[in-house]
C-alpha cells in the first residue's frame, strides 16, 4: 500500500503559497495546558498543510496530541501560540461567534461515539447543519435522502439514535458532517467503537465521499484499517510531527 | 436572531425528550403559582371582608364631610343642608360599570357626636350616631347582630339601639330608659331621654361598649342640626374607592366638602391590611425562592448531564451564546407552560371555594378581631386581576431568573472538553 511513499518534513509541505490555497494550514502551532506541577505541552510547534481532497490519518500513541491537533483544527480550542487556517480563514483571532460560523460552514465533525443529538431522528440529525446554514426544508430533505440512499441508510430516517446500531449512528454522523459541504471533515477515532465489518463499511462510505465529492478528511486514529486506507499518514509523537508520509491514492 | 426558531425547536425537543423531568419541574412551578393565586384570592377575599365590615361601621368606602370636620369632630364643622344636597347630587352622577348596575352605591346620611349615656346605675361615654332606618339595614350589619329586641324602625323617635356590653354596664335592657347627653350645635349641653329598643353584640368590645344608634331625625332635633356631620357611601366593592373618591372630590371641593376614602378614615384597618399583605408577600417570595432553587437544580443538573450533547452543538456551529440560549429557552418554555397550567389550576382551586368559602372556625378562637374589625372565620376567595397578574409575573421572574445560571454555564462550556467521551 505504501507505494511511492515519501517522507517530508511538515515545513517542506507548507510551501510558499498562501493559506487560502489549502484546506488546512497551521504555523508553529502550540497548545499548552496550565497544570500543576508542570504545564502540559500537548502540541509543540506543529506546521501542517493539508490539500483539498486529501484523506489524511494522524496516528500516534495515546497522549501524542492527535485529538488536541484535531480540536485546534476544528476551532474547538484555541492555540496557545501559532496560527490555524481552514479554507483560508485564520481561526486563532476569530471571536466565538465567527469561530462557530466557521465550524458550521467549513468543518464537519465525526467523533468516536455519542455523535448524534439524542432528541432528534436520524434525518433531523443529518440535516441539522443544513438547518443552521438556512437551507430550505425541502432542499434539506432531498439532500439528506439522496445521501442516505448512497450510504445505505435508507429506511432509517425516522429512527432515534438509540434505535440505530453503532455503525448506523456513525454513518448518520458522517452524513451530517459532509452535507454542509465543508472544506474539511475532522474524524476523531470514528471506528474505535465499531466491529471490524462495520468499521470497514464506514471507511468505505468516507472514502467514497472523499473520492466522489472531493471532501477532505483528517482522522485521528489508532486503527490500522484507517491508516491503511489513508493517502497520507502523519505520525505524532509527544506533540510533534515525527513522520509525514504521502502514499499515492488513498 | 435569525436562528431563534431553530434554537427554540431544539429546546422544545430537549424538553420533550426528558418529558418526565420537564413535567416535574413545570409541575413544581405550576403548583407554586396555583397556590399563590389561591392564597392571594383568599387573602383578597378576607381583606375585602374586613374592609366591608370596617366601612359598614359608619365610614363607608368614601365619606363626605365638611372641611375641617375630620380634625375637629365638632358639630360646628357639619355639612349644611345645601352641602348635603351637593354631595348627594354628585354621588348620583358617578357612573359604574354595567356589571354593578344592580348594586348601586348606598349613601347613609349621619349625624354623629360623642356624649354620655346615663342610667340609674351610672354614666358611660358613648358614640352616638343618628341614622336613617330605611337605609341603615343595607349599610350596617348591626341589625344582624341583635341579641335582644330589634333594630330601629321608622317611628322609633325616642328609641336607641345599643351594644349588649353597654347595656350590661349601665344595667339596662330592652325597654329600659336611659338618657343621652351631648353638646348641641348651639354649644349647650342637651339631654335626650330614649328607650332601649334592642341590643347587639359584634364581638368587638370597643363597639359593643360605646356605639349607640338613634334615628337621624331624633339626632337632628335634639342637637339642632339641619344637615349632617357626614355622608358615608358604600360602593360595590373597595376597588372603586380611589377612582370614585377622586371624582367626587373634584365635583364637591368647590363647595367646601371634603371626600376621603376608607384608608384615610380607617387608618388602623388600612395599616393592618398593609401589614398582612406585606407578610403574605414575604411568605410567597420565600416559598418561590425555594421553588426557584428546585428549578435551578433541575435545569442545572440537566445541563451537566448533557455536557457532551451541548459540546456537540458547539462543534456543529452554535456559538457559546446560542448554546446558552437553547438552555434558557428551555427555562422560558417551562416557565410559560407552568404559567398557563398554574393559572388554570389556581382558578379551579379558587372556584372550588368560591361559593361557600373555607371555614377556619375550628382553627381560631371565637370573637377574634383584626384592626378593630370582627374577623369572619369563613374566608371566601376573591379574584383580583391585578393580583393574578402580579402572581404570574412573580412566577415568570423567578422561573426566568432560575434559568439564567444554567444557561450561563452552558454558554461557557469548553467545547473541546465537553465532546470528550464520558
Amino acid at each position: 500500500m505504501a507505494t511511492n511513499a515519501a517522507t517530508r518534513s511538515a515545513a517542506d509541505r507548507a510551501g510558499p503559497d498562501g493559506p487560502a490555497d489549502h484546506a488546512v494550514r497551521t504555523e508553529a502551532l502550540w497548545k499548552i495546558y496550565p497544570q500543576e506541577p508542570r504545564p502540559v505541552e500537548a502540541v509543540r510547534g506543529v506546521d501542517l498543510t493539508v490539500e483539498r481532497g486529501e484523506f489524511v490519518a494522524m496516528a500516534g500513541p495515546s497522549g501524542s496530541g492527535k485529538t488536541t491537533v484535531l480540536n485546534l483544527l476544528g476551532g474547538l480550542t484555541r492555540p496557545t501560540r501559532g496560527k490555524v487556517w481552514i479554507d483560508g480563514l485564520e481561526l486563532s483571532a476569530l471571536p466565538d461567534r465567527k469561530l462557530a460560523a466557521v465550524r458550521q460552514n467549513h468543518i464537519g465533525f465525526v467523533f468516536q461515539s455519542y455523535n448524534l443529538l439524542p432528541m432528534l431522528t436520524a434525518l433531523e440529525n443529518a440535516e441539522f447543519t443544513l438547518m443552521l446554514q438556512g437551507v430550505p426544508a425541502r432542499e434539506r430533505r432531498e439532500r439528506v435522502l439522496r445521501l442516505f440512499h448512497e450510504i445505505g441508510l435508507e429506511g432509517m430516517e425516522h429512527r432515534r439514535p438509540f434505535k440505530l446500531s453503532g455503525g448506523q449512528q456513525q454513518r448518520v454522523a458522517v452524513a451530517r458532517a459532509v452535507l454542509g459541504a465543508p472544506a474539511l471533515v475532522l474524524a476523531d477515532e470514528p471506528t474505535a467503537n465499531l466491529d471490524s465489518t462495520t468499521a470497514e463499511a464506514l471507511l468505505d462510505v468516507m472514502q467514497q465521499l472523499n473520492r466522489d465529492k472531493g471532501t477532505t478528511f483528517v482522522f485521528s486514529t489508532h486503527d490500522p484499517r484507517v491508516m491503511k486506507r489513508a493517502g497520507r499518514l502523519i505520525r505524532l509523537v509527544d506533540g510533534r510531527i515525527a513522520e509525514d508520509v504521502v502514499r499515492g491514492g488513498g | 436572531m435569525g436562528r431563534l426558531p431553530t434554537l427554540a425547536w431544539l429546546a422544545l425537543r430537549n424538553l420533550g425528550r426528558e418529558f418526565r423531568r420537564s413535567a416535574l419541574t413545570a409541575a413544581a412551578m405550576a403548583l407554586g403559582l396555583a397556590l399563590l393565586i389561591w392564597s392571594r384570592s383568599l387573602a383578597d377575599g378576607a381583606h375585602e371582608d374586613w374592609i366591608d365590615a370596617g366601612v359598614r361601621l359608619g365610614e363607608g368606602h368614601v365619606t363626605f364631610t365638611a372641611s375641617g370636620y375630620r380634625d375637629s369632630k365638632s358639630l360646628d364643622d357639619r355639612l349644611s343642608a345645601a352641602q348635603l344636597e351637593v354631595a348627594l347630587r354628585a354621588l348620583g352622577e358617578v357612573e359604574f360599570p354595567d356589571a354593578f348596575a344592580t348594586a348601586p352605591p348606598l349613601a347613609s346620611v349621619r349625624v354623629e357626636t360623642r356624649g354620655l349615656a346615663s342610667s340609674p346605675d351610672g354614666a358611660l361615654p358613648v358614640f352616638i350616631v343618628g341614622v336613617q332606618p330605611s337605609v341603615e339595614p343595607g349599610f350596617s350589619r348591626l341589625g344582624e347582630e341583635v341579641v335582644d329586641g330589634r333594630y330601629l324602625e321608622e317611628g322609633d323617635r325616642l328609641h336607641a339601639f345599643i351594644g349588649a356590653s353597654l347595656a350590661e354596664r349601665l344595667g339596662v335592657r330592652t325597654g329600659s330608659r336611659m338618657v343621652l347627653t351631648a353638646q348641641s350645635a348651639s354649644g349647650d349641653i342637651e339631654g335626650q331621654l330614649v328607650r332601649v329598643v334592642g341590643t347587639y353584640r359584634t364581638g368587638v368590645q370597643g363597639l359593643d361598649e360605646s356605639l349607640v344608634h338613634i334615628l337621624l331625625a331624633t339626632a337632628r332635633a335634639w342637637l339642632g342640626v339641619e344637615g349632617a356631620t357626614s355622608v358615608a357611601v358604600l360602593l360595590p366593592n373597595s376597588t372603586f374607592t380611589d377612582p370614585v373618591r377622586g371624582e367626587l372630590d373634584s365635583a364637591t371641593r368647590p363647595d367646601g366638602i371634603q371626600v376621603v376614602g376608607w384608608p384615610e378614615s380607617l387608618p388602623d384597618l388600612y395599616a393592618a391590611l398593609q401589614l398582612d399583605d406585606g407578610g403574605d408577600w414575604a411568605f410567597h417570595v420565600i416559598l418561590f425562592i425555594i421553588v426557584a432553587l428546585a428549578i435551578l437544580n433541575a435545569i442545572f443538573m440537566s445541563v451537566l448531564n448533557r455536557k457532551r450533547e451541548l459540546g456537540l452543538l458547539r462543534a456543529l456551529g452554535l456559538s457559546g451564546g446560542e448554546t446558552g440560549l437553547v438552555v434558557y429557552i428551555e427555562g422560558v418554555l417551562l416557565t410559560g407552560a407552568s404559567g398557563i397550567v398554574g393559572v388554570a389550576l389556581g382558578m379551579v382551586i379558587v372556584f372550588v371555594f368560591f361559593r361557600d368559602g373555607m371555614d377556619l372556625s375550628g382553627l381560631m378562637p371565637d370573637d377574634i378581631n383584626f384592626g378593630g374589625i370582627a374577623f369572619d372565620p369563613v374566608m371566601v376567595p376573591v379574584i383580583q386581576a391585578r393580583h393574578v397578574v402580579q402572581s404570574v409575573l412573580l412566577t415568570a421572574t423567578i422561573g426566568l431568573a432560575a434559568s439564567l445560571f444554567p444557561a450561563w454555564h452552558a454558554a461557557r462550556l469548553d467545547p473541546a472538553e465537553s465532546v470528550k467521551v464520558e
